[in-house]
């Protein structure tokens, strides 16, 4: 700073020029002895065995040793820990006869209370007039803040690891809560119809993301059978939400009352309440029925409604397709009060009743996204279809479904019940569902 | 994928929502988010103007359902105007063609 003052120190103002030389120079008579001893580092010269043969007084301080207890009675490695000693026994000494000098080398120095000091040591060989080694130099400085600098840092990424194994394990404790709720929404198996099979396909569009559509086929009084697929408005774990409340809402609803406008009006009545208050109207399209079979006759009775679903698609034995209109039904849980429209069918052998959610008929087809597969194509395609048993038709289904691959990018559910004709072969799958 | 523009006016019979571009997922929002600034007093109809709509996705659908709410916690009535086939077809499945008042143009929707 004095060196500063005077170098910039305006040349024509001669006396604060003279202050500033007088200021230098006074630090130029500091001594030699005092820049030793003082030094803000660790000063040290040994014999070439270790002895040491002058010490400054800076790192005695550090020590918290006399000189009289140093100079000429201890070597340097004395002044080590155990690890110092063994690390300049092993690399510091052996580099430093090769190399004549080492520089910047971590070890611990002991002090006279029991601590350990950390420093960073550089040490090099004074050579006589005819080459030979004559003493060893060495400057010893505190490396104690760095240390605790790399301790932090050490303190830091050990936090950081505990952070990413507790994410992790919070991660894994997600996806079994996932894998739980998911299985909640949709069936694990369809059960054993009397006469008849029933066969399901869920796609879902993404793996993480937990379904908006659902479906399910379950008893209801010994002899007939429930049965539902629909789709809720919305995505991620509010659609989870609605999908749950209103699957188990249609199940409770079917014991109650198993007529299908009836079931579906319960549950046009708990959507409305739970959601019309907010401001943000939750809905969903459902298609609810009940199968009445007859093993006996070979054949069974279907009496389904819909609330704004797209209507079923009945397959028939002959190689026919057609859909079944329930036209005019709105979607369920928007208005207080909602018509929703029924419809019969019978199924004799051979025959299937096709539902499905509007992922299939809205997948693109085109780059366009008003190219979608759409209504014909699909009854087109359930005409090539008919006449086989639901489990075929299924997969027949779900080989279109991949066949769209990214064009197919909402959640899809599928879901047929049919009566296998006499010659189809029955099998341990036939009420199994895919997923 | 078209962006979704709005403007509204206000006719003698209640204002004019016109709608144009896509009225999807990522848009729905801004359409859900302008309705409380439209005012529609009893009696008044909320006319919708769907002419220049490109596409209508299940969230369109949520923000038309959403528009009809308003316009009938206002005394008033939602009238949607011009509507797209596409948009009219997925209307029909729902079932929403049998609940909303549709128009085939603001003129008559607006009575003017």
């Amino acid at each position: 700073m004095m060196a500063r003052a005077g170098q910039y120190s305006d040349p024509h103002d001669a006396d604060d020029d003279k202050t500033a030389q007088a200021a230098f120079a006074a630090l130029l008579e500091d001594s030699a002895e005092d820049l030793y001893e003082s030094a803000p580092c660790g000063y040290l010269s040994t014999l070439m065995d270790g002895t040491i043969a002058k010490i400054n007084s800076t790192l005695l301080g550090w020590l918290g040793l006399a000189r009289s207890d140093v100079v000429g009675r201890l070597r340097f490695t004395d002044l080590l820990t155990v690890g110092g000693k063994l690390y300049h026994e092993t690399h510091f000494a052996p580099l430093l006869r090769m190399q004549g000098q080492i520089s910047g080398i971590a070890l611990e120095i002991k002090q006279a209370g029991g601590g350990r000091m950390p420093v960073l040591v550089s040490s090099v060989v004074k050579h006589g007039t005819t080459g030979e080694p004559l003493l060893i130099r060495t400057t010893v400085f505190d490396a104690r803040d760095r240390r605790a600098y790399e301790e932090e840092l050490l303190r830091r990424q050990q936090s950081a690891e505990e952070a990413r194994r507790q994410a992790e394990a919070d991660r894994a404790r997600l996806q079994d809560t996932f894998a739980v709720l998911q299985q909640s929404l949709l069936p694990d198996t369809l059960p054993e119809l009397p006469g008849a099979e029933a066969a399901a396909h869920y796609h879902t569009a993404s793996p993480d993301r937990l379904g908006g559509d659902f479906y399910d086929v379950f008893p209801l009084d010994g002899k007939r059978f429930g049965f539902f697929l629909g789709d809720v408005c919305g995505k991620g774990p509010q659609a989870a939400a609605l999908t749950s409340l209103t699957r188990y809402t249609l199940r409770a609803a079917a014991l109650h009352d198993p007529d299908p406008v009836s079931a579906l009006t319960t549950l046009n009545k708990v959507l409305h309440e739970r959601y019309s208050a907010g401001g943000d109207p939750r809905y969903c399209t459902a298609v609810f029925g009940t199968i009445d079979p007859d093993p006996d006759a070979g054949r069974l009775t279907v009496h389904l409604a819909s609330g704004g679903h797209p209507p079923a698609v009945v397959l028939r034995a002959d190689g026919t397709a057609a859909y079944l209109p329930t036209p005019g039904g709105l979607l369920v849980g928007v208005l207080p009060a909602a018509p929703f429209t029924d419809a019969s069918t019978t199924l004799g052998p051979g025959d299937t009743l096709l539902l499905y959610t509007d992922g299939l008929t809205e997948a693109r087809t085109g780059k366009d996204r008003t190219s979608l597969y759409g209504d014909e194509a699909l009854l087109a395609f359930a005409a090539t279809q008919a006449g086989r048993p639901p489990h075929a038709v299924i997969e027949a289904l779900g080989g279109l479904l991949t066949g769209f691959g990214d064009g197919l990018d909402d959640d899809t559910a599928l879901l047929a019940i049919g009566v296998p004709s006499s010659d189809d072969q029955t099998s341990e799958d036939r009420t199994s569902s895919t997923r | 994928m078209n962006a979704l523009k709005m403007s509204t006016r206000d006719t003698a019979s209640g204002p004019v929502l016109e709608v144009a571009g896509d009225l999807d997922y990522l848009n729905a929002g801004q359409f859900r988010d302008l309705l409380p600034t439209i005012t529609v007093r009893p009696g008044q109809r909320l006319v919708v103007d769907l002419g220049a709509l490109d596409f209508c996705d299940s969230s369109g659908i949520t923000a038309l359902i959403a528009a009809h709410h308003h316009a009938q916690s206002g005394g008033g009535q939602l009238v949607l105007a011009a509507v797209p086939a596409n948009t009219l077809r997925i209307l029909s499945i729902v079932g929403l063609d049998q609940v909303l008042t549709i128009h085939p143009d603001s003129e008559v929707a607006t009575g003017a």
